[in-house]
């Protein structure tokens, strides 16, 4: 590694960094300054370097740690839900209310799946979530990690976890519903 | 009989509650044949799962071919540009 200058791993390893960040976050400014922050973080700590493993394990390593601060600090952020967000899909005795109940999407489920207008109208309804709540989203299903690791990580406890997951879904669903089936 | 259906079965809020944490952690047995029974017997929470675990495969999907446009040699004349205004100052 004392071999290779910064600007050497800067040429070869952006790319798979950015790759990665993005893949991660889902977000392109947000990866660009990680990974930026992760070189920057590499020149500090080129001093400490001890060459166990490739640099380019290490630069991932770094990425991966900035990536869960990242969502350590969304996590953080306080949702103020207007209302309680259960009770307008559900009536008092916890049944789905009539207006609320899931209609069938007839839609070939396959075709959906590559369909553009329909991932866009997908993208549309998740950014109208509380970023808190996109962060559980991305983490749960982009992440090869189990709940109980990615909770840890981020501070969050496991109930507030899947209470997030469950409240994003319900909103996420039905967003999409009224947005592409009614159309 | 409604009640008696939720007592036994769930209520519809608790069974889209137990989809979702079902794939969080495990549920016990006596929750996964409750939550089973009220499914078979309720389209509505049954319709919620079919879709709830599509919008997450679109998730994963989309994520998978997006094409994370950035002009990467941009990107690394920016870091090195950082780098070298750091190491100067």
């Amino acid at each position: 590694m004392q071999n290779e200058t910064i600007e050497s791993l800067v040429s070869q390893h952006t790319e798979e960094l950015y790759k990665r960040a993005y893949y991660k976050t889902s977000s392109i400014n947000v990866a660009e300054d990680l990974v930026q922050e992760t070189f920057l973080a590499a020149v500090e700590k080129k001093l400490t370097f001890k060459g166990e493993s490739s640099p380019k394990t290490w630069l991932f390593s770094i990425l991966n740690n900035k990536i869960i601060d990242f969502y350590r600090k969304k996590s953080k952020q306080h949702v103020k839900l207007e209302g309680d967000l259960l009770s307008n899909f559900f009536d008092e005795t916890g049944t789905w209310k009539n207006e609320k109940r899931p209609k069938d999407w007839y839609e070939d489920e396959e075709h959906l799946l590559d369909n553009s207008d329909f991932l866009q109208t997908l993208k549309n309804c998740m950014s109208k979530l509380p970023e808190k709540w996109n962060s559980c989203i991305n983490l749960k299903f982009l992440s090869e990690k189990k709940s109980k690791e990615i909770c840890q990580e981020i501070g969050i406890s496991p109930t507030n976890f899947w209470q997030i997951l469950h409240r994003a879904k319900l909103k996420l669903r039905e967003c999409i519903e009224n947005n592409w089936i009614n159309n | 009989m409604k009640r008696i259906f939720h007592k036994l079965f769930f209520s519809c809020q608790k069974v889209t509650e137990l989809i979702e944490k079902k794939k969080c952690f495990k549920l016990s047995l006596s929750e996964n044949v409750r939550l089973a029974i009220h499914k078979m017997a309720c389209s509505a929470c049954s319709k919620f799962e079919k879709q709830s675990l599509f919008i997450e495969e679109c998730i994963i999907n989309s994520c998978k071919k997006s094409d994370p446009e950035t002009d990467i040699e941009e990107l690394k004349r920016r870091i090195i540009i950082q780098i070298d205004d750091n190491n100067k100052k």
